[in-house]
């Protein structure tokens, strides 16, 4: 049970304060920013326990946002209901900056009234929240929105009120995913994976439920399975033989999932299938994670030579691995080099490179690039004679944007019943869009 | 610092304020890492970097080190800036030079030649920078670099005074971080000396603190200073203060240095010289007047800086011990700071009359004051006045006031502080012991003292009681009876059963034709107290019931019924269970008569020095010091003088107990006792300086042993043979707790002309470390076959006294003789064409050892050569080959050993291709079966 939420700037100066239990005193606001916030040693856990009580915190830009609990608690339900809070917080006002939080703090009290009650996260959910908490001002509340809000938070479905009505039925979904990569020098895959999300964003009227299909490996074999005894059964013995071929490599192997709570899970249990009545708005539908197959859309291969106690060379060649008609987007590139650095020239082919002193890297940016290209700088750096320290070589991290899912994720299928109001699945109108990002793309030199 | 503004730095103003506006640690470290790659730049690009610039740079580098970064470049342009004409740039080089000075030799080097180039330069600020900085790194290559340089300026006349100041207080420095790598010329000494009749009293002043660290290093060097110090003393006492204007600190001229010197002269004995003398007491007797004149300001620096004057003076005054006028005048005054209002004053001047009561012309005047000093103990808030009152009162005390002083003691304890309740308890029971005319009036002091502050009392505190108690025999019945009483109150402190329950087992016997004390009672009512106590104090009572056995035989079942029972004789305790065992047997098997033997009283302990002020002595080693020296004269020696039971059959179990006490007390005797032993071994072994050893048998059949030993020194060897040549190694171990010198070790051959072997020994180490082991490596080569031993002769210092031991060295042939395999047939066809007479050589004696068939084996196969079976028909026998190599030739041996189980006999039979050698082995093996 959450005894208490602050909110400090940088400075450790308290910005919002907000006790729920007795047990947690005014000065547990002082504790954490002496032994945190102002500790001569930085602190790298993000639980701190001080005096018996727990602190809880994440670091948005120059915003501290910490829990407080005196009690046992389940520390990953404080970091769930924190992460939530930040994402309650920006949609209603965007950036987290001190300037927001002092802007917004009746917001922000109202808001911590509603989503902890003694300790206990209730509701977070954006658009229930801002069914009653509005930033419009004080405006009369008619009985019907009052019986509406009540039954939405009361109700069996929660996260979705009743009566939505669009013109146009539309939705929207996005498949986001990052690729975390380790290589070696030589080009060895140390470790990899991909966290993918599904955020959809439903413009649909009345209760519709949807079923969602994609090529999870289970899903599919089940579904071949079925198909290929039904064929053999009826007319094409051939077809059955090719079937299982093309879903090898269609299929991914997901290694665990999570989904909103608007998805039944007992049919993703007996049926393997992703059936809901998804809120209004927009909303992250599901998370997974893959660790195999995985199509790394760049590759860097670094070549560094010291050149005697004052000279360092860098050459650096990335190069993109994806279909030649795609094109990867924000790519940048950066490259540490050692702290005693005093000169850096820099040669690339493409796009822009700077050395930026203050991060000790070189820092290569492309707008875009396209499928099956390559690219080359290379560096001569100047240092200062150093004996003391031998410089350890900082991994080369990459960041990057492509237009597919490197996981090989493809969504087969949404369809959407809406049995009340009379519009089909053929009339929605569907939108799918895949993101690759990157994670920490690291590759060693 | 002249001309800043002009040259301020904008750069690094704006860096600064950067660092300062950064809202967190990330971005400050980004600001750096730019700032750092600039400079690093700019320090790399352009050679041409002007003074200014690099000024900037170097103070850059100097705030950013302040902040906590490593700094790893740089270093050369701060140098640079020691030799720029700009004192700002000088300033900050030097600044930095002396903040981060972690550099390689080469770099001090250059800066030492920087700063001594400034040093011997004309301009009197660069030379002050110099010292400056000289003074804040002030490490060990810097007092050797300026063992000369600096003293010269201090001493030249055409250095100004400012220069010379410096110079004076960095010599200071560089004296007290390394003074063994400064030597100060001797020529030097009188201008030094001289420094302290300096116009400037800035000079003057410097000069006295750099002389008083002088003088201790070398007092009769400098004995000349205190003529000097005497008379420029009273030329500052004497005069007015207007005379000083710079400095006279609110209207008392020149404080400090009149502090210093007589801080100084504290050094040394009163002069001897009768007009110094004068005026030196003349001095003292004017500060003493000046503390009388009314105040001439109401600021308290007028009076702090007066007082200090006067206490150093009164120091000065205890310190010289020879003028009674002045002791008394000196406790006179401190009299009235005694009612003054500071506390701190009252403090002081506590203090100071605890070092006058130790002096015998101003004991009696201190004593005027006892009541005073009784008043702060009641009345004073601080409590570290409070604790100088007791020490004082401690200090005070005499035959003729310590019953008060030990009554007001007694009183103050029961509200005393906590944090000197301990010191206090053993301060009454040293002054109560120590004053006693009565001992019953000590007794009773103990026991209510015990009663008072029962949770203070040391060991050693309740541990002396009982020593007094049992070396007087006229207080004893008395003891008894006041112990019996004690007991009866409601609650007893631990302390007070343990006394008691001692003396009642002793002495219980004088009170028990008392009624109201029979033995019955007695046992009782030490018995009602048993079960609370602590485990150590049951083991105690349990002991005084074994001696109520002994002292009234009609309560023995009683007594024994207690310890029989479960909470004694199965006691988780083991000391108690096994007193509670042990005792039950003794009192049921052994006769009266043999109880009285083991169970008598005490006899008296060997008077020495009370463990009270040893005790003492630990707490406050240094503040005891004077107060108490005429009992420290007594030797230190001191051994556990705890009450003990008489009988040896206890010894048992008194030893636990006297163990932890011994820890407590001192360890000298532990120590002394080891060095006299550890000397007294010295001459018995080295009486004859060479002491041929026999030689040991032992290397014979294995390839390492100790070949000599003594107190001293032990020597082992360890061979590896390698066919003629043996690789050994000689291991030199000092047994002492000193350092073994001057070692060297040859070996000598017999025949020095003929050499049978070629010894090569790498040379040793000269020195073994007190219980350290040094080896020595070397090879012997065989060069023929012999038969005398070569001698090794060693010589060494002992704590100076040098030691030479000869011994045999018992490499033997048989260390040159290869294993050889051969089957029966091979071995027969070698056996008979070895037939000569001078081959063969045959044995018969009789058998040494039990004749078992594996040791002899076992033997044989150590001594070098094979032990070959199934060659002889009779399993018993031992047959076998060896190869004896020399460098020049190898000989074949052959052997045969018959053992005679009945007649335990054996025949040995060895035959050799070389002439000789075949009857030495057999002698080597002779006596050895």
């Amino acid at each position: 049970m959450i005894g208490g939420v602050f909110i400090y700037n940088h400075k450790g100066e308290v910005l919002i304060s907000r006790v729920y239990r007795d047990d947690i005193g005014r000065n547990a606001v002082d504790a954490f920013r002496v032994n945190v916030i102002h500790a001569r040693q930085q602190s790298r856990f993000p639980v701190v326990n001080i005096a018996r009580t727990s602190f809880f915190y994440t670091k948005r830009s120059n915003i501290w946002l910490c829990a407080v609990a005196k009690q046992n608690i389940n520390a990953a339900m404080v970091f769930e209901f924190l992460n939530k809070m930040i994402d309650v917080m920006q949609s209603y006002f965007g950036k987290i900056s001190e300037e927001n939080v002092k802007n917004n703090f009746v917001l922000i009290y109202e808001l911590l009234d509603e989503i902890l009650d003694f300790g206990y996260p209730q509701n977070s959910d954006t658009g229930v929240l801002k069914s009653f908490i509005t930033q419009q001002g004080v405006r009369p509340v008619t009985r019907e929105e009052q019986t509406n809000v009540t039954s939405a938070v009361t109700g069996q479905i929660g996260w979705r009120r009743e009566g939505i009505k669009y013109r146009r039925n539309e939705l929207f979904l996005d498949v986001i995913e990052s690729v975390n990569l380790l290589m070696s020098q030589q080009g060895q895959v140390l470790s990899t994976h991909v966290a993918g999300r599904v955020v959809m964003k439903s413009y649909l009227s009345g209760m519709p439920e949807c079923k969602f299909g994609i090529n999870d490996k289970i899903t599919v074999e089940n579904r071949t399975k079925n198909t290929t005894d039904s064929t053999n059964a009826t007319t094409n013995p051939n077809n059955g033989a090719t079937n299982p071929a093309t879903t090898t490599k269609t299929a991914i192997a997901i290694d665990d999932c999570q989904f909103h709570q608007c998805v039944k899970l007992s049919k993703f249990e007996s049926e393997h299938s992703i059936s809901f009545i998804p809120p209004d708005g927009e909303f992250e539908l599901m998370r997974y994670r893959t660790t195999k197959d995985i199509s790394l859309p760049f590759r860097v291969i670094p070549l560094v030579r010291e050149i005697g106690r004052t000279k360092m060379e860098v050459k650096v060649v990335v190069k993109s691995n994806f279909k030649p008609t795609l094109i990867g987007q924000k790519i940048e590139i950066r490259i540490p080099i050692p702290p005693n650095t005093c000169d850096v020239q820099l040669l690339c082919m493409k796009g822009k490179a700077k050395h930026k002193a203050s991060d000790n890297a070189i820092v290569w940016k492309m707008k875009r690039m396209g499928g099956m290209k390559e690219s080359q700088l290379s560096a001569e750096i100047e240092l200062t004679p150093n004996d003391k320290k031998k410089w350890n070589r900082p991994p080369i991290s990459m960041n990057f944007e492509v237009p597919f899912a490197p996981s090989g994720f493809k969504v087969r299928y949404l369809k959407v019943f809406e049995h009340k109001l009379n519009y089909s699945d053929s009339e929605t109108i569907k939108w799918v869009r895949y993101i690759g990002k990157s994670g920490l793309y690291e590759t060693r030199s | 610092m002249p001309n800043m503004r002009g040259d301020a730095m904008r750069g690094l103003a704006v860096f600064i304020s950067d660092i300062r506006n950064c809202k967190s640690r990330e971005a400050e470290l980004r600001r750096i890492n730019k700032e750092l790659t600039n400079i690093r730049q700019r320090f790399r690009a352009d050679k041409t970097l002007d003074g200014y610039q690099k000024k900037k740079y170097v103070c850059k580098l100097l705030f950013i080190f302040l902040l906590g970064h490593d700094i790893d470049f740089g270093y050369m342009e701060a140098v640079n800036l020691l030799s720029s004409n700009k004192y700002t740039e000088k300033q900050i080089g030097y600044l930095f030079i002396s903040v981060i000075m972690n550099s390689s030799s080469d770099m001090k080097q250059l800066i030492i030649q920087n700063i001594r180039n400034d040093i011997q330069s004309r301009n009197p600020i660069f030379i002050n920078l110099a010292l400056q900085c000289v003074a804040n790194i002030g490490d060990r290559e810097m007092a050797t670099a300026f063992t000369n340089d600096i003293p010269r300026l201090l001493v030249s006349g055409d250095t100004i005074d400012p220069v010379k100041q410096s110079a004076a207080l960095c010599l200071l420095k560089l004296h007290r971080t390394s003074p063994e790598s400064l030597q100060l010329n001797t020529e030097w000494t009188a201008r030094i000396i001289h420094l302290l009749n300096d116009q400037h009293l800035g000079v003057a002043t410097a000069a006295v603190s750099l002389i008083d660290a002088l003088v201790k290093r070398s007092p009769d060097e400098y004995k000349g200073c205190v003529n000097l110090a005497v008379s420029r003393l009273s030329r500052i006492v004497t005069s007015s203060y207007t005379d000083f204007q710079d400095y006279t600190y609110y209207f008392v001229p020149a404080p400090w240095l009149c502090v210093k010197l007589l801080r100084l002269l504290e050094n040394y004995p009163p002069p001897e010289d009768p007009s110094i003398r004068s005026r030196l007491n003349e001095c003292l007797d004017t500060i003493l007047n000046k503390a009388q004149e009314p105040l001439k300001s109401k600021k308290v620096q007028h009076s702090n800086a007066r007082n200090a004057v006067l206490f150093e003076a009164i120091n000065l005054i205890i310190h010289m011990d020879c003028e009674s006028s002045l002791l008394v005048r000196a406790c006179n005054q401190l009299g009235q700071f005694l009612q003054n209002r500071e506390t701190n004053l009252r403090y002081l001047a506590l203090e100071s009359m605890c070092l006058l009561a130790a002096s015998e012309f101003s004991h009696e005047a201190v004593k005027k004051h006892q009541e005073t000093v009784i008043n702060a103990l009641k009345s004073e808030r601080d409590v570290s006045v409070r604790q100088r009152a007791v020490d004082l009162l401690y200090a005070m005390c005499d035959r003729s006031n310590a019953e008060d002083i030990v009554q007001e003691m007694l009183t103050y304890l029961e509200t005393a502080d906590y944090t000197i309740r301990e010191e206090m308890v053993l301060k009454i029971a040293i002054l109560s012991e120590k004053y006693a005319v009565d001992y019953k009036w000590y007794l009773d002091i103990m026991l209510k003292l015990i009663r008072i502050a029962g949770d203070f009392v040391s060991e050693e505190v309740w541990y002396r009681v009982i020593q007094v108690v049992v070396n007087r025999a006229d207080v004893q019945s008395y003891a008894a009876k006041i112990a019996f009483e004690a007991l009866q109150a409601p609650a007893c402190h631990e302390n007070m059963i343990k006394v008691a329950g001692y003396i009642l087992g002793e002495y219980g016997n004088l009170i028990a034709l008392d009624p109201r004390s029979t033995p019955m009672i007695q046992f009782e009512l030490l018995h009602t107290k048993y079960h609370l106590c602590s485990p150590t104090t049951r083991s105690l009572i349990l002991s005084t019931y074994m001696k109520f056995i002994n002292l009234f035989p009609e309560i023995k079942l009683h007594i024994q019924e207690i310890l029989r029972h479960d909470s004694n004789y199965r006691s988780s305790d083991v000391e108690i269970q096994q007193r509670a065992t042990e005792y039950l047997r003794l009192s049921e098997i052994c006769s009266p008569t043999v109880l009285a033997t083991v169970l008598e009283i005490m006899p008296p302990y060997p008077e020495k020095q009370s463990p009270l002020l040893v005790r003492l002595k630990q707490k406050k080693p240094l503040m005891e010091a004077d107060t108490s020296g005429e009992l420290s004269t007594a030797p230190i020696s001191q051994s556990d003088d705890g009450p003990k039971l008489t009988d040896t059959a206890m010894h048992l179990h008194q030893q636990q107990q006297q163990n932890g006490l011994l820890v407590s007390l001192d360890t000298t005797e532990s120590n002394g006792h080891y060095e006299t032993s550890a000397s007294s071994s010295l001459p018995s072994s080295f009486s004859s300086s060479s002491t041929a050893l026999q030689t040991n048998k032992k290397f014979l059949f294995k390839n390492s042993d100790i070949i000599f030993e003594n107190d001293i020194l032990q020597i082992g060897i360890k061979g590896e043979p390698k066919k003629s040549v043996l690789h050994v190694e000689f291991y030199y171990g000092n047994k002492t707790n000193f350092n073994l010198t001057n070692l060297s070790a040859s070996i000598s051959l017999a025949d020095e002309l003929d050499p049978e072997l070629r010894i090569h020994m790498e040379p040793v180490q000269t020195t073994i470390d007190p219980r350290a082991q040094i080896k020595q490596m070397g090879t012997i080569e065989c060069l023929k076959d012999y038969r005398d031993l070569p001698k090794m002769s060693l010589s060494f210092f002992y704590s100076n006294v040098p030691q030479k031991i000869d011994f045999l060295l018992p490499v033997y042939l048989n260390k040159f003789i290869e294993k050889a395999e051969m089957d029966s047939n091979n071995y027969f066809l070698r056996w008979r064409n070895l037939d000569k007479p001078d081959q063969e050589c045959q044995k018969i004696f009789a058998a040494k050892f039990p004749m078992s068939h594996d040791a002899c084996g076992q033997k044989l196969e150590g001594f070098g050569w094979s032990n070959l079976h199934n060659i002889d028909v009779n399993a018993d026998n031992f047959c076998g080959a060896g190869i004896f190599h020399t460098s020049a030739q190898q000989v074949g041996c052959l052997y045969r050993l018959e053992p005679n189980k009945q007649a335990k006999m054996y025949r040995l039979t060895i035959r050799a291709s070389k002439a000789g050698v075949a009857s030495h082995l057999a002698e080597l093996l002779e006596d050895q079966f």
